[in-house]
């Protein structure tokens, strides 16, 4: 007698997985499953969330390494005979005292299929991107990261969902972006977070970003774009509490095809959760301009 | 109103000269804008508050104060609450007749003075490429924009005036030994939480969007950005530059509360608005008074800085609906700061010769 109840209970459990796999198991999930609408009939997107990946590290797999920036130990000299077997590489100086806080977790690849279809030059460019990380990554100067990148930053971000615009407002920078669902003129200038218009297809919010600069990268690896990139974002809610989002990104001058990535977003939970400030400017100042004055101010001292 | 509130002029320079995006979109912006209102506020009577589809007023667009009111009231008008309406009259001609000037490229009509001989600061011609005052400013009968005290005037305590005479002496003077000497905009942070609303001139457009449980104010200026609930929380402990704020709905008007201001200006001269000290108190009150106008309402509170708390009343503007909010990449774009440091070195050089 126990023993069939459990079993049913077992049964039912497991159909129940089963069932949930299928429908978080790619983007017609949202045939699966009815989102909450707003006062006026669409998806209700609204809320707090959050990407919980090592996207921002690196979009394609990874292994975990001690530093963000690294650079090749010394050769070794002391044992005679002994030949060091692999080339090894320590962390930089300027991050070593950072110890384990600043090792760089694995992760699997974000990106459909796993390889970036750069052209041969923009290969050599992204190596030398990331071989140059801490001189040129625009997330250590507290610049607006860009899209798609400002969605999987370790920072939460909100969406406030208006009738003919919706924000986006991320806490990294305090960067928005304002989606226009109504018809909007171009954008009259090149931007950092993007020109986004946006429009329904069934569940899903589609966002077509363009009027990018070219000065924003996809991660700490050192992937990049031009000026030509055109996003395609769409953001499907998949249960309650997810997002399946994925980006088409499209950049003729960089890339030989258009390539996709997509990852779940999870909603903060925490009651009374709000987007706080990250007015990070201030955080920089030091690194940018302290050794430009009369005295830099960490110093007390005159500058040279 | 102090000089610097309307005239930052390095963060700003450096914006604009880094992307362009400000100054052209401002000016297609209001280009498109129509009607200019120089009535009084109060607008149409025909004008009846529009509700989202979550039944809260709408208050929805974007805003901006096109006004001529200074803050505190100038001696001239000392004791008098509102102009005539021959002063009035005048005035608008006054400012139709600047609004031409600017559209002709006059010197001196892009900043908001008659002249360049008439700004405070030097360099103004620098300055003004980036100002944009778009149609004429409108005349209202308000001689300032504090309404109490009765006198226009800020009740600063003895000390807070004296710090605001020192701020003003110093503001485009230096000297700038680090980068802890511009004040809060030359460093891209920020101009404060109620003066984002009213600096016209200076990419002053705020667009307002509402979501079921929150209003949300961009402010193009700075990027600045407020994400006001309305779903009845409390105060949070946090403290923020832009303070920790929470909003109601009292009849059409949207009443906000911010306290836990924190203060990392570093610098004296920063104004009321951008040093706010930690007993900081503001409540803001949004009414709309008709299609394109809004009255917006605010009472300081702060016994660091005044002797008691004071209202100001400011009436701002809905421009039309094809206006946009641009992206306002001040930090990004700051060459300024580098070539402001750089000068600052020269002067120390020279100094010590």
């Amino acid at each position: 007698m126990r023993s069939s109840v459990v079993g049913v209970v077992v049964a039912v459990a497991t159909l129940t997985v089963a069932t949930a796999c299928i429908s978080r198991s790619g983007s017609n999930s949202s045939q699966a499953f009815q989102p909450a609408r707003t006062s006026d009939g669409k998806p209700d997107l609204n809320g707090i969330w959050q990407a919980l990946n090592t996207a921002n590290f690196d979009i394609q797999a990874h292994a975990a390494r001690p530093a963000l920036a690294m650079m090749p130990a010394a050769p070794r000299s002391g044992v005679a005979g002994l030949v060091r077997a692999t080339h090894v590489e320590l962390p930089h100086p300027s991050v070593r005292l950072l110890g384990a806080v600043g090792g760089v977790p694995a992760g699997e690849s974000v990106v459909e299929g796993g390889e970036i279809p750069y052209q041969p030059w923009a290969v050599a460019k992204k190596k030398e991107n990331a071989e140059h990380w801490l001189e040129r990554d625009p997330e250590i100067k507290c610049y607006m990261p860009g899209v798609p990148r400002a969605t999987y930053m370790p920072f939460p971000f909100q969406i406030l969902q208006g009738t003919d615009k919706i924000v986006m407002a991320y806490e990294f920078a305090g960067a928005s972006r304002t989606i226009h669902l109504d018809k909007v003129p171009d954008s009259p200038a090149p931007t950092w977070m993007g020109w986004s218009r946006g429009r329904w297809d069934g569940d899903s919010l589609v966002v077509e970003v363009t009027d990018f600069n070219e000065e924003t990268w996809f991660d700490r690896a050192g992937n990049f774009h031009s000026d030509q990139l055109h996003v395609t974002e769409r953001y499907t809610p998949t249960s309650a509490d997810h997002l399946l989002y994925e980006a088409t990104i499209e950049d003729s001058k960089v890339f030989t095809r258009p390539w996709k990535i997509r990852m779940p977003l999870y909603r903060r939970l925490e009651s009374g959760n709000k987007l706080l400030e990250y007015k990070c400017v201030e955080f920089v100042e030091e690194l940018m301009y302290g050794q430009l004055g009369v005295v830099d101010p960490a110093t007390g001292q005159k500058n040279k | 109103m102090n000089a610097r509130h309307t005239v930052p002029p390095l963060a700003l320079a450096a914006a604009v000269a880094a992307l362009g995006a400000t100054a052209i979109g401002i000016a297609v912006a209001t280009a498109a804008s129509q009607n200019p209102t120089n009535a009084q506020p109060g607008a149409t009577s025909s004008w009846t508050q529009a509700k989202t589809p979550w039944g809260d007023p709408d208050l929805q667009g974007v805003w901006r104060y096109e006004a001529t009111i200074p803050l505190e009231r100038p001696a001239r008008f000392e004791g008098r609450e509102s102009l005539t309406d021959e002063e009035v009259k005048e005035s608008q001609r006054r400012e139709n007749e600047q609004a031409e000037q600017r559209l002709a490229g006059a010197e001196g009509a892009a900043v908001g003075r008659r002249s360049v001989a008439e700004s405070p600061i030097r360099g103004n011609e620098y300055n003004s490429f980036w100002q944009d005052h778009g149609r004429p400013r409108q005349v209202y009968r308000q001689t300032s924009l504090v309404i109490d005290p009765k006198d226009g005037r800020l009740p600063y305590t003895p000390d807070a005036k004296k710090a605001e005479a020192r701020a003003t002496a110093r503001y485009g003077v230096g000297p700038y030994e680090s980068y802890l000497d511009p004040d809060t905009g030359e460093r891209c942070l920020t101009d404060g939480v109620t003066a984002l609303m009213w600096q016209g001139p200076n990419g002053g457009h705020n667009r307002i969007v509402q979501s079921p449980g929150y209003v949300t104010i961009l402010h193009e200026e700075y990027l600045d950005r407020r994400i006001i609930p309305t779903d009845g929380r409390g105060h949070g402990s946090i403290r923020q530059w832009f303070g920790d704020a929470v909003g109601k709905w009292e009849g059409s008007t949207f009443v906000v509360d911010t306290i836990n201001f924190i203060d990392r200006t570093n610098y004296e001269w920063a104004s009321v608005f951008t040093r706010p000290s930690e007993t900081l108190h503001i409540v803001e009150r949004f009414t709309r008074t008709g299609a394109d106008s809004m009255e917006y309402r605010i009472t300081v509170q702060d016994p660091t800085t005044f002797e008691k708390p004071w209202t100001a009343v400011i009436p701002i503007s809905r421009l039309s609906d094809a206006t946009q909010i641009y992206e306002y990449a001040c930090h990004e774009g700051n060459y300024a700061m580098t070539n402001l440091l750089a000068g600052g070195r020269a002067d120390a050089a020279k100094r010590s010769r």
